[in-house]
């Protein structure tokens, strides 16, 4: 299991001397803390096979200038690079498969250019949603992308990641937030990409439109070093209901009618299947304990003008009402909603469970630290209720088989853009206790991420809505999913990115290059 | 440039520390959610990740896979004030972390690596300097003044406080030879108030900076002392003026000497609040002046104390108070703490700075403090602000609206008063 990298490595002896000259002394790291430090993401990490992902060296640049000088160099010399920002992904854009220059952007954190007139503001990629808001107070204003690592993710990695916001219903997502950024191609060419030719449109149409090219390609296709982002006035109020219900699939309908209200302040509806209930019973200390026959649990939240909310509010009440849900009251509703973002992070621990294989014989009950998948496919309202059974009855299959892995239950999230309806994001948590990985567990592991994801696509999905489908097993199936367009993505890799230096390895964009010179 | 793991101490040191901390550190490798990283004073300035709260974990696990020895990351935990933000800021501490008997406990982990580092040898020079010196002359090397145990109690002078007593009071280092009005101020305070407190026969340093900096040994061999002199003396109370202090008291000592350790620990903003309510201290002369306050992080953050100095600031007439609630002061710091000051202190004044710059968005022209090691980065940040924020201790203020002059030095620093 011991093995140690050097420091430097041969790699970072090559670039070292010309980065120092880049970014001084100070901004080029080799030390090994340094480089496994910023290795893994959230997303379940073969902690066996640390070293296989270790890049060479980490730079901490400070503006698009070094960065042009950096992804110069790593071009010349053929170079993998890999952009970081915050390191919160639940896929793994931001964990290296060929080692390599680690491009931090943590420190491109400035805010310029608050343009309290057009509502727009122009970041560094560096900047975390929280604290760009914290600024924005003052002025009435907010930037309402807001996922649940709200207090630790930076709009740099939302870009790559094409994020979901959980008020996107109301607000939109990171695509629709992100009017127009400036990007270093891999090649070292700054482009600036959006709506038109304008840096604070929201919408245009001269010619073709490459802004959306550049939200969730995973670090493949360039670095963002700069975006300028929609602002929106301060809500002026905020309603949060929790419902419960004696059933899934009254949830199920009653999710629908939410969803559907038509009420323009609705932000969002997030449905609790029962295995999700149970696991919080089981293991979350902050749940408000509730009677047996609360079983399937729907969430919805409004945002606005206190004209639009108070009634609206009315009539989520009554949808909810008639549609057989059970009002939890104010303190559930708005305690558990000012807490959703560290209630979604909560998966720390797991449990062992009883008759499951592996370590898990003889320790049922056992907690154990584990780290948490989140899968997050975007799947078709009417698809939800078979999903859901096929999905829960993967991790079964796995959980007893295996013993290292543990259930965590379900959530649906309403995720299209002002359009709360017809597609959700589905979420099943599933935790992996990463100190008994080996090239066994890990293989299996991998299948049952394919397996989820091929459920995904059999139902007319997307294997992801938001996290990127690049993890290891889920993203084989990515040329299934996408058929042609797939195709069309690799030219386009190609082209802009002619020595594969970008993130390589991802989205098996290697096959691009293959047969080449 | 390259060094082998292991070459160092021994493999079964390095094993029994991992095996202690592996699991805890896992609670939080695992999740690598980092909501810790923004409230973190370090990391904000730095933005480096080697010093966020996360790291400290995941190296630990990193050391258990072989891959890096403390000699690697010992001088990485230097980066940490040991304000605990990090603890009250993770998921796992607000949801699930007492359910499952795994509370995140960062500053643990880092006073542990800082440990474990001193016993394998792997020493930061300004900390050796530092705990060397505070062994020697029995107090820390406070700058600029002479530190011995003759000039120990002289910023007492004619006050007529006796040696001895049930209740003792505790005077830091930084307070007994640097800034003596602040405990001045609060004997004086004391006495109008009909407290009665004595002083200590011999005043050792407490023996927190040397425990915080990983040096176990001479931080026991300093509190050993003082609680032979608080037995010798009678003593049952110990009133403590300054944060460090109280964390010392109430969380090392009984960590160095179990369920022996008895004795009751006040801390001063406390026991003021309480005179004030029960009008045993009037505060009557105005002070017009516009004031926020800090949160010294030990008493905020890890101790809870928030309340006490709010009811102190709002009972002194003419105060222009303008609070910033202490839940949102998790992510403030002065940058004094955990002697990141003694190795890093371009990092505690970048700290201080931006401190001071929250200050200055409120147009105040008094930063209030409740920690003596704190006042001085702040008092430089606050000396470069454009108009100039003054840094005051709050108990200094309890006096002088008590109406008591008080003498002693205030600040030394540069452009401050004598």
């Amino acid at each position: 299991m011991t093995s140690v990298l050097p420091s430097p490595t041969p790699v970072a002896e090559r670039v070292y001397d010309e980065l120092v000259d880049i970014l001084g002394e100070a901004n080029v790291l080799v030390d090994r803390p340094a480089r496994y430090n910023r290795t893994r993401v959230p997303s379940p990490f073969p902690v066996h096979r640390w070293n296989d992902h270790v890049p060479d060296v980490v730079v901490l640049p400070e503006s698009t200038e070094q960065v042009v000088e950096i992804v110069k160099l790593a071009n010349r010399t053929k170079t993998p690079i890999v952009p970081r920002a915050a390191g919160t992904g639940l896929a793994d854009g931001a964990v290296p498969l060929r080692h390599g220059i680690l491009l931090d952007v943590k420190r491109m954190n400035r805010i310029w250019d608050l343009d309290t007139q057009n509502y727009t503001v122009n970041v560094g990629p560096g900047v975390n949603m929280l604290k760009l808001n914290e600024f924005l107070q003052p002025h009435g204003l907010f930037y309402p992308d807001n996922p649940a690592s709200y207090p630790c993710s930076m709009v740099g990695g939302r870009i790559g990641t094409s994020g979901w916001s959980l008020i996107g219903a109301r607000y939109g997502h990171t695509k629709d937030l992100v009017l127009s950024m400036e990007v270093v191609l891999p090649t070292g060419e700054v482009i600036e990409v959006g709506s038109g030719g304008g840096r604070k449109l929201r919408k245009a149409s001269t010619a073709l439109t490459l802004k959306e090219l550049f939200f969730g390609h995973q670090g493949t296709l360039g670095i963002t070093t700069n975006a300028t982002l929609s602002l929106h006035p301060r809500p002026e109020a905020e309603f949060a209901a929790f419902f419960a219900y004696p059933d899934y699939d009254t949830a199920y309908r009653s999710c629908g009618a939410l969803s559907k209200s038509g009420l323009a302040s609705m932000a969002g509806v997030v449905l609790f299947d029962e295995r999700k209930l149970d696991y919080l019973r089981r293991d979350d200390e902050a749940y408000i304990e509730q009677p047996s026959d609360v079983v399937a649990v729907n969430a919805v939240a409004l945002y606005g003008t206190e004209d639009e909310v108070v009634p609206a509010a009315r009539r989520i009440l009554q949808i909810g009402y008639d549609t057989g849900g059970r009002y939890l009251g104010d303190e559930v509703s708005q305690g558990d909603w000012a807490a959703r973002h560290d209630r979604y992070a909560i998966p720390l621990h797991g449990r062992l469970r009883e008759g499951a294989g592996g370590p898990a014989v003889g320790r049922a009950g056992q907690v154990v630290p584990m780290s948490w998948h989140c899968e997050d496919a975007a799947i078709n309202y009417t698809e939800l209720p078979a999903v859901r059974e096929k999905w829960h009855a993967i991790a079964d299959r796995y959980i007893e088989r295996y013993g290292i892995f543990d259930d965590w239950g379900m959530f649906a999230y309403t995720n299209g853009s002002h359009s709360p309806y017809g597609d959700y994001l589905v979420e099943i948590d599933i935790g992996i206790w990463e100190q008994e990985l080996n090239d066994e567990n890990w293989a299996a592991w991998t299948a049952c991420k394919k397996e989820i994801a091929q459920v995904a696509i059999d139902h007319g999905g997307s294997i992801t809505a938001c996290h990127g489908a690049t993890r290891a097993g889920e993203v084989d199936l990515v040329p299934q999913e996408l058929g042609g367009a797939f195709e069309v993505m690799k030219s386009i890799k190609r082209m802009l990115d002619p020595n594969n230096i970008m993130n390589p390895g991802k989205y098996l964009f290697d096959q691009a290059y293959e047969g080449a010179p | 440039m390259d060094h082998m793991p292991n070459g160092l101490g021994n493999g079964k040191a390095h094993e029994a520390f991992v095996a202690e901390w592996r699991d805890k550190a896992y609670g939080c490798f695992s999740s690598g959610h980092k909501f810790c990283r923004n409230v973190c004073p370090v990391m904000q300035v730095t933005r480096n990740e080697n010093h966020s709260p996360t790291a400290f974990h995941a190296n630990v696990v990193a050391m258990e896979q072989g891959h890096i020895t403390v000699e690697d990351v010992a001088e990485d935990y230097v980066h940490c004030t040991q304000c605990g933000a990090c603890e009250l800021r993770c998921p796992n501490t607000l949801m699930a972390g007492e359910f499952y008997r795994a509370r995140t406990r960062t500053v643990d982990v880092v006073k542990a690596m800082r440990a474990f580092a001193v016993e394998q040898g792997v020493e930061q020079p300004n900390w050796k300097r530092w705990v060397e010196a505070t062994v020697d002359a029995k107090n820390e090397p406070v700058l600029d003044v002479p530190v011995s145990q003759d000039n120990v109690r002289n910023w007492a002078k004619d006050l007529d406080i006796p040696v001895g007593g049930e209740t003792i009071m505790f005077v830091d280092c930084e307070a007994a030879f640097y800034r003596t009005s602040l405990p001045r101020a609060i004997a004086q305070v004391l006495q109008l108030a009909g407290v009665q407190f004595g002083l200590m026969r011999e005043q050792w340093c407490c023996g927190g900076p040397a425990r915080e900096m990983g040096y176990n040994e001479q931080s026991r061999f300093l509190a050993q002392h003082n609680v032979d002199d608080w037995r010798a003396i009678g003593a049952k109370r110990i009133i403590t003026i300054e944060p460090h202090d109280y964390v010392h008291f109430t969380e090392d000592y009984p960590w160095h000497f179990g369920d022996d350790f008895d004795f009751e620990i006040v801390h001063i903003l406390d026991l003021v609040a309480e005179l004030i309510d029960e009008g045993r201290l009037q505060l009557t002369q105005p002070i017009n002046r516009v004031a926020t306050y800090h949160d010294p992080c030990r008493l905020n953050k890890r101790k809870g104390i928030h309340e006490a100095p709010r009811k102190i600031l709002r009972a002194i007439p003419g105060l222009d108070f303008r609070d910033v609630d202490h839940v949102t002061q998790w992510s403030y710091c002065s940058g004094a703490g955990g002697g990141l000051m003694i190795e890093k202190p371009e990092i505690t004044a970048a700290i201080s700075e931006q401190r001071l710059e929250r200050a200055a968005e409120l147009e105040v022209d008094l930063l209030v403090s409740a920690c003596v090691w704190s006042e001085r980065p702040l008092t430089t940040a606050g000396l470069a602000q454009s108009p100039q924020i003054e840094v005051r201790d709050i108990m200094e203020m309890v006096a002088e609206s008590a109406g008591i002059a008080v003498e002693g030095v205030r600040e030394l620093a540069e452009g401050g008063m004598a």
